[in-house]
């Protein structure tokens, strides 16, 4: 067993070490390899996962504004993944920026943005939350414009736009949660036990999941997943789209009040959740670029979890953040996974494309809950909140919308592969690769005794293995039937409705004429010098007003 | 309430503070150019001496200090009074004055081969004056008093628009004194009429004695305005964005980060303190809404200029109006309400990070435009990499400004959101979060380019000297360490009240 001292001092240097490399990334000058730090950096996050125990907290010095970290059961979990694929993604990040002369900016970018979606899983007062989801938002910027395409830029303005929006929401929800909360406790868990008696708890709740949903891409604030992870460098994609992402998850973990049942807010982000589920599907199929259309998977699984967290908090179901954890866990892994098989797949002789495609294969399929994958059994967990009325239909629905999606994915997938050959990648970013795919079939297995949602044996049961499989049955026939129509599929861009939100760009851009055309027109000698004597007037009126 | 005010242990500090800048001034006209350089390294290095000890005597008292001159006390002689908000207004002003001189170490400065130029002498007169006029701003305490240390403000500010001589910037710099002119004759009138209606001009004894009379109020709402003028609060800024554009970056970072400040103190002098209980609800209200419009105009304009300069100027329009939240939100101060404790401690919170980072920013903004020649926004592409210093000073002050957390923009401005929730006056926080948005557009616009490939070959950039690149870097960093003090803070600029 650890000691207290050394289970605290771990727990510190999960975020204290990144925050440190990164400063020193940051000073350090010339060119020296900073990027070989990339793949160390979530090192004492991962041991802190696994070895801290639960429930430990490090209360940091008032001059670090007195910030509290604590490590529970959904935050060790996701930090274990998170910091899994950081690692594995940092393996591919190094071989990938090594010869540029951006090495120092994106090793910087990289380390804060790591720093921050790592802070997230453990912070556990406002102050801090806010901080670290600050800097997973913002700093993935930097990660996204790396290469300095037209696209890249595009892409992270609109993130960055949306970004800020999201920033907004939040922090005008967590002054409400902050202003209801008793005495001056800043602690998560105090705030939210007080919301359901806020006076303001329904524009607090709207602000809330508007900020997160926003963070997951729930449909109408998916638009930046597409362009975002086309146009960022395949390492920065796997992380930002597996582990990134998983601070809008937690944040609704964290600050939904799931003691107290709202079934309307509950229903509401269930609803949003279904529909981004299958709208994720339904515009997916339609893409050629295999990144876009792990882009709209993501939009697809975000939702499934937004409603799996939705039902929860409808029925106040205190297992439910348990187990949206554990399916963000999966997704954390798998995600990240294939968008590093997308990485090896452009590398690899097309004479050797099953080496990639296989294992590709198998993490895709798990997706949609493939038996006997850690799929299989995030799918089966997730059952407990959602129930088995309407939204568990829905549920089984998605999964045949998302074995439909991913069979999308690998034949573009096995295009894309067909068509580059450059270097193969080393045998060090393969085993990169392959350690996440692993993971994302075991981890699931070993979490299931420590969440206690059901046992190895309901898993392998026929019933449950049947309720697995019928699903990718469904969608693997729906898929063949859709085959011969597939170029009649209309082409809908990245982004979708993002087109229109163009249209309305230059309605938007003439507001900002006509605030240019009063501004000149007040800065006329004669116009401020009225302004000057309207406002004595209106000033000493208003001041006669009682 | 006593009536006898006598001078405290640290009084003598108070006459210290505005008499050394003095000095330096004396000292320059005896001076040359190059000597006038060397003499700042004393000038500011002590009078950040002399504004540390004033903080720590106001913080080690617990009350205000003062320093009646010549032992006579009010009505008949003047009183000079430090309590917590100016304490701490003259030790960011002092923080910007030293940086302000690092940065400008050098830059009026010229060959030894040439004759003198009567710029460099100006510049560092004039900077002494800035701050010789701030500190008797911040610490006068009788109405008429505090008029000379704003017309020494004014006309100390107003050459510094035109150091450079050539035509926009003297026609800015005539603009603005005209403006500021009219606002001076605004306060001369108010401050007229109230001596006429109570027979002092001290602010303590005001305090006791006004009440709300036609004639009174028409003397506040003419010297607010007058003061509103000089503030450049929107719509009285037509003098802003030429002005602090035109000026030579260091001169733009004092009139941004301070002299506005020194005019928005006043405002709240007069409120808070010389007429306290007078502000009626609809009268705060109106002063907050044109707060409200001028982050709003300033932030939509800034988003659209072409020239990062006038991007930078337009942000202070829309900063200052931030500011004005703090007449209906700190309302109750003198009642002893609690949260508008909260709101005094965002405001000034405010206009302390907003003075760091925005003198951060321009003096960003002049590195840039040095390096490269000009200063237009669409062909800044890829000077990060050239200049990764600036564009980190740049990033941050930008930060702090958008209220990005750790930094004091985001504590003043979280604090301020509270208050309006506490209050009941969401609208405001409304502006407040549509007005972070904004900024975060015109910052990330910016920084975009920093990042972006470059337009014009690296190689073809000129020098830049690392000592004021750090002196921009340290002043971002003082703005994102405000983020960092302690909330007990908020007790010490409560002092004195």
């Amino acid at each position: 067993m650890m000691t207290p001292m050394i289970a605290s001092t771990l727990l510190a240097s999960a975020l204290a070490v990144p925050l440190a490399m990164m400063a020193l990334a940051l000073s350090r000058r010339g060119t020296g390899h900073t990027a070989n730090l990339l793949p160390l950096a979530p090192l004492p996050a991962l041991l802190a996962a696994m070895m801290v125990p639960e429930d430990t907290s490090v209360v940091l010095p008032q001059a670090l504004l007195g910030l509290r970290i604590t490590i529970d059961k959904p935050g060790a979990m996701l930090l274990g993944a998170a910091s899994l694929l950081w690692s594995a993604g940092g393996i591919w990040a190094r071989a990938q920026v090594r010869s540029q002369s951006q090495e120092r900016p994106f090793t910087v970018w990289w380390l804060t943005t790591l720093a921050g979606s790592l802070g997230v899983f453990l912070a556990a007062d406002m102050i801090g939350f806010y901080l670290f989801f600050t800097l997973v938002s913002l700093a993935a910027y930097g990660l996204i414009v790396h290469d300095d395409t037209p696209a890249a830029h595009r892409a992270a303005g609109l993130y960055v736009a949306l970004a800020l929006l999201g920033e907004a929401f939040l922090l005008m929800g967590f002054v409400l949660l902050a202003a209801g909360a008793p005495g001056s406790s800043l602690l998560i868990s105090d705030a939210v036990a007080a919301l359901p008696t806020s006076s303001w708890r329904d524009t607090t709740l709207l602000l809330i999941v508007l900020g997160f949903g926003l963070k997951m891409g729930l449909v109408p604030f998916h638009v930046w997943m597409p362009l975002t992870y086309s146009a960022a460098p395949i390492p920065a994609a796997a992380v930002l789209s597996g582990a990134a992402v998983k601070a809008g998850v937690i944040g609704l973990i964290r600050f939904l009040p799931f003691e107290a049942a709202l079934p309307g807010w509950g229903e509401v982000l269930a609803s949003v959740g279904f529909f981004s589920a299958f709208y994720g599907v339904g515009i997916g199929i339609t893409q050629a670029n295999p990144a876009a259309v792990l882009a709209y998977s993501s939009v697809s699984q975000m939702g499934f979890l937004a409603a799996v967290i939705g039902m929860g908090l409808a029925a106040g179901n205190r297992a439910a953040p348990l187990a949206a954890a554990f399916y963000a866990v999966h997704h954390v892994l798998v995600k990240g996974g294939l968008f590093l098989a997308l990485g090896a797949a452009s590398a690899r002789l097309p004479r050797n494309a099953w080496l990639v495609m296989v294992p590709a294969a198998v993490l895709a399929l798990g997706l949609a809950g493939l038996p006997l994958t850690g799929g299989q059994i995030a799918k089966l967990v997730a059952k407990g909140p959602l129930g088995d009325g309407l939204a568990g239909t829905l549920a089984q629905l998605s999964a045949v919308g998302t074995t439909l999606l991913v069979l999308h994915f690998l034949r573009r997938l096995s295009a894309s592969a067909a068509q580059d050959s450059t270097e193969p990648p080393s045998s060090l970013l393969v085993g990169a690769w392959l350690t996440v795919a692993v993971a994302s079939l075991v981890l699931p297995w070993m979490f299931l005794s420590t969440i206690g949602a059901a046992s190895w044996n309901t898993v392998l049961s026929s019933e449950e293995l049947w309720s697995a499989s019928w699903p990718m049955l469904a969608g693997g026939l729906l898929a063949a039937v859709l085959w011969p129509w597939h170029t009649r599929l209309p082409r809908i861009p990245e982004g979708d409705v993002l087109a229109i939100g163009q249209r309305c760009l230059p309605s938007v851009f003439s507001l900002g004429a006509t605030f240019e055309r009063v501004d000149s027109y007040l800065r006329q000698w004669p116009i401020a010098s009225m302004c000057v004597v309207l406002l004595v007037l209106l000033l000493t009126l208003t001041l006669a007003v009682p | 309430m006593s009536t006898t005010i006598t001078t405290t242990a640290s009084g003598y500090l108070l006459v210290l503070a505005i008499m050394w800048p003095v000095a330096g001034i004396m000292l320059s006209f005896v001076t040359s150019g190059r000597g006038v350089e060397r003499l700042a390294c004393v000038v500011l290095p002590v009078g950040f001496g002399i504004a540390v000890a004033v903080l720590i005597a106001v913080a080690q008292g617990g009350q205000s200090q003062i320093y009646v001159v010549g032992d006579w006390a009010p009505p008949l002689g003047i009183a000079l009074r430090a309590d917590g908000i100016s304490a701490a207004m003259m030790l960011t002003t002092a923080i910007v004055m030293c940086a302000t001189g690092l940065f400008a170490q050098g830059e009026f400065s010229q060959p030894s081969d040439l004759p003198e130029a009567r710029s460099p002498v100006v510049f560092w007169v004039l900077l002494f004056a800035i701050w010789s006029g701030l500190n008797a701003l911040v610490l006068g305490s009788d109405l008429f008093n505090l008029y000379v240390a704003l017309e020494l403000l004014t006309f100390a500010a107003v050459p510094l628009v035109c150091l450079k001589g050539q035509k926009e910037t003297i026609e800015a710099a005539l603009r603005y004194m005209l403006f500021a002119l009219i606002g001076s004759v605004l306060y001369l009138l108010g401050a007229a009429m109230i001596y006429g209606a109570y027979g002092t001009l001290d602010i303590g004894l005001l305090s006791e004695r006004v009440r709300p009379d036609p004639a009174t109020l028409i003397a506040a709402s003419l010297m607010t305005v007058g003061l509103l003028a000089k503030t450049a609060l929107f719509p009285l800024h037509l003098w802003l964005p030429p002005a602090h554009a035109g000026a030579p970056a260091p001169g733009s970072a004092l009139l941004s980060a301070l002299v506005v400040k020194g005019s928005f103190f006043l405002i709240v002098r007069i409120w808070f303190d010389a007429m306290p209980g007078l502000l009626s609800f609809a009268a705060a209200q109106l002063l907050a809404a044109l707060g409200a419009a001028a982050i709003l105009v300033g932030g939509a304009l800034a988003l659209r200029q072409k020239r990062l300069k006038l991007l930078i100027a337009y942000s202070t329009i829309a900063q200052i109006g931030y500011l004005f939240f703090i007449f209906p939100l700190a309302a109750g101060l003198t009642a002893g309400i609690a949260w508008s404790g909260i709101a005094w401690t965002g405001g000034w919170l405010q206009l302390f990070s907003h003075a760091l980072s925005k003198a951060a920013m321009f003096m960003a903004a002049g590195l840039i435009a040095e390096a490269l020649g000009h200063d237009r926004i669409a062909e800044l592409g890829g000077i990060g990499r050239r200049l990764p210093i600036t564009m980190l000073a740049f990033g941050l002050s930008g930060l702090s400004l958008v209220g990005v957390p750790p930094s004091g923009g985001f504590v003043a401005k979280s604090l301020l959101l509270m208050a309006t929730v506490m209050e009941g006056q969401w609208w405001w926080a409304t502006v407040i979060i549509v007005g972070g948005l904004l900024a975060g557009g015109y910052i990330f616009m910016v920084l975009g380019r920093l990042l972006g490939s470059s337009a014009t070959p690296l190689a073809s950039l000129a020098p830049v000297s690392m000592r004021r690149e750090l002196a921009a870097l340290s002043l971002a960093i003082c703005a994102v360490l405000l983020g960092f003090l302690p909330l007990r803070s908020s007790d010490f600029l409560q002092i004195g009240r």
